[in-house]
């Protein structure tokens, strides 16, 4: 009994000590950082005094229309993206999970292949299928669809292309995740009861999927609110999103207090509706 | 109530034949078991019968109504599975209602309907409990209700108790014979248990390794007058013997090599020819074991104790003979304090009838 008790301190500070390193990372690249921002939202731009000038002045810009169409513009992107994705890796992983058997491992080899190389150079390979002489031109050209062609690349059309390809792996990965795990026997179970295979899905294998369905979702969610590679390089640039405009107050115009202050505003705007999302999914499980 | 048939039924997996023109038919209403070693099938069989899988070629019927093609969801069959396929989540109620909401059913009823299914396996205490929350026999009765609650014209158990432990299974056997003599429904009943099987059966099969139905019988039937020595041995315990069959002044007897002769009763059930070869098998329990000689037995052998297990109830012997044979016996321990103790290395006399040996062909 004795023992037991001592044990389980001992591990307790372990655990404490193994944990410190993490902690202490978060601290100096995370939280400080992040603190600092926050600071920085409610500092007036001023060279004149040496103490910081405090005001909220910063805030009040985001109800100018500029502001508020980009956060619309990057919620919008991230939503449908997260939408598409979902449609479309749900079946893909369903289908890994259930019925790919031997070639699962490939499969998932090849789903997984994209992260071994920089979306800079995946982008580029986008561009030789969306070009005006491109691939998806060609095609559509060479088989009558289309007389002319088509301004596909640096559109809204190239972005959503290029975001639901890259975020697609994390979606399908936590889904299918959780539908390996899936007792098939209880499918077995609910056809035998009497239900069709629709009503089978809709009751027995979704409900159970719904925390894989809920991890993919906030990992394509949160990031494509915020992408700034993606937008920039399919949609040349013409296209405004949260992160760029970010970049743009850091590294263009360097008005360090405004910039902060709209990443503070952003990052509440996300959390907001990403923890109704979090509530929506607590829900469904319950 | 409805027979179950299954006639010429084929069923193979690649090249593995599970099974090969196998006909049975399952009394309507009667409590099934379907007995066999594991891999012999049987539980392919059950899954032909529930519709998981498809037969190659054969048909089945309940009653006169092929089912061989009808889909598994549009049977009127319900299982209950080895492991329980309880839906984990939901709770005792939306498990035990499953079979009713799929069907559309109005909620009125169905509540009705699973507070009655629910008291019948006695669980109406956790009707709103999740399925995590449950021991593994309140598991099992979850799966019980929430097949029954169909009123399935068939109800198929896999294995259902072999993940308790072994109180607690004598217990579920004796509900699970209420259950089914209260609801007249055909339970077919899959184990490699014997006990089990002899315990819950009124009729049972007897599967081998070749998913070949050997006998088919009530539990009596089948080990009184095994049919094979693969049903004698694995149904109980048996000793085999192989020998010729003789006719002698008017009875019968067999000789075995190196043994001698012994005098069997030829039963009216199976003819042998005689000077034909077959085997004999002789139960432990029906063989009487004595350090003495005795008197007014037809049958009488002497060997070495060469090992004793003492079960509580009985005690089993092996008695080693001159050949280097090894027979099983078994003695009910009926006295408290035995006036004659058997012990390693002695010197016995076993004695039988000749009533008590069954003839087998194989």
């Amino acid at each position: 009994m004795n023992r037991d008790i001592n044990n389980t301190e001992v591990s307790k500070n372990v655990s404490f000590f193994m944990a410190l390193p993490a902690f202490v990372w978060l601290l100096i690249f995370l939280y400080i950082p992040l603190g600092v921002i926050v600071a920085l939202s409610f500092i007036r731009k001023s060279v004149v005094s040496i103490w910081p000038d405090f005001t909220w002045a910063h805030y009040l810009t985001f109800f100018d229309s500029l502001y508020y169409s980009v956060i619309v513009r990057s919620l919008t992107l991230s939503i449908i993206t997260t939408a598409v994705c979902l449609l479309c890796a749900y079946p893909i992983a369903y289908f890994l999970a259930l019925h790919a058997q031997k070639w699962k491992n490939v499969l998932l080899y090849l789903l997984a292949l994209p992260f071994g190389v920089n979306f800079v150079i995946l982008s580029y390979a986008w561009f030789f299928l969306l070009e005006k002489n491109g691939f998806i031109n060609n095609i559509l050209t060479s088989l009558g669809i289309i007389s002319s062609p088509l301004q596909l690349l640096n559109t809204q059309f190239a972005i959503y292309v290029g975001m639901i390809y890259c975020y697609l792996p994390f979606m399908v990965l936590p889904i299918y995740a959780v539908l390996e795990k899936l007792d098939i026997r209880l499918i077995d179970a609910s056809l035998d009861l009497g239900a069709t295979r629709f009503t089978t899905f809709w009751r027995v294998v979704f409900p159970q999927s719904i925390p894989g369905v809920s991890t993919g979702f906030f990992m394509v969610f949160i990031p494509s609110f915020g992408e700034y590679v993606i937008p920039t390089l399919m949609g040349g640039g013409k296209f405004m999103y949260v992160g760029s405009l970010i970049s743009h107050y850091f590294s263009v115009l360097r008005n360090l207090p405004l910039g902060s202050a709209f990443t503070v505003a952003s990052s509440m705007v996300l959390l907001i509706v990403a923890l109704f999302f979090y509530w929506r999914f607590r829900r469904m499980v319950s | 109530m409805r027979n179950i048939r299954l006639k010429h039924v084929n069923k193979a997996f690649g090249d593995d034949v599970i099974l090969e023109n196998l006909s049975l038919t399952i009394p309507g209403g009667s409590f099934f078991a379907l007995l066999g070693p594991s891999g012999s099938g049987k539980t392919t069989l059950l899954r032909l019968i529930a519709g998981f899988e498809t037969v190659d070629s054969g048909e089945i019927y309940i009653g006169d109504h092929n089912i061989t093609h009808i889909p598994i969801n549009k049977r009127n069959i319900n299982t209950v599975f080895q492991h329980y396929a309880l839906f984990p989540h939901m709770n005792v109620f939306e498990n035990v209602a499953y079979g009713l909401v799929v069907k559309g059913i109005a909620k009125g009823i169905i509540e009705q309907k699973v507070r009655r299914t629910l008291k019948k396996v006695h669980l109406e205490r956790h009707i709103y409990k999740p399925i995590q929350r449950l021991s593994g026999g309140q598991q099992q009765r979850v799966a019980l209700a929430r097949a029954i609650i169909n009123e399935p014209d068939v109800l198929l158990l896999d294995e259902p108790l072999a993940a308790l432990d072994l109180k607690l299974r004598e217990r579920m056997l004796v509900e699970l014979i209420d259950l089914q003599s209260e609801l007249k429904t055909t339970f077919v009943y899959v184990t490699h248990d014997q006990f089990e099987a002899l315990t819950v059966a009124d009729y049972m099969a007897i599967m081998n390794y070749d998913g070949e139905i050997e006998q088919v019988g009530t539990p009596k039937d089948i080990y009184e007058f095994p049919i094979s020595s693969f049903v004698a041995k694995f149904v109980g315990s048996t000793n085999i013997f192989k020998g010729v069959l003789q006719e002698k002044n008017g009875g019968f007897t067999v000789e075995v090599p190196e043994l001698g002769c012994f005098e069997v009763a030829m039963s009216k059930r199976r003819k042998f020819d005689i000077a034909s070869t077959l085997l004999m098998s002789l139960r432990p329990e029906k063989i009487e074991i004595n350090k003495k000689e005795q008197e007014g037995f037809a049958n009488h052998l002497t060997g070495t104790v060469e090992a004793i297990i003492y079960y509580g109830r009985s005690t089993q012997y092996t008695v080693k003979l001159k050949n280097g044979f090894k027979v099983s016996v078994f003695e009910q321990n009926e006295e408290h304090f035995p006036h004659e103790v058997i012990d390693y290395d002695d010197v016995v006399h076993l004695y039988w009838q000749k009533e008590n040996v069954v003839l087998l062909e194989r």
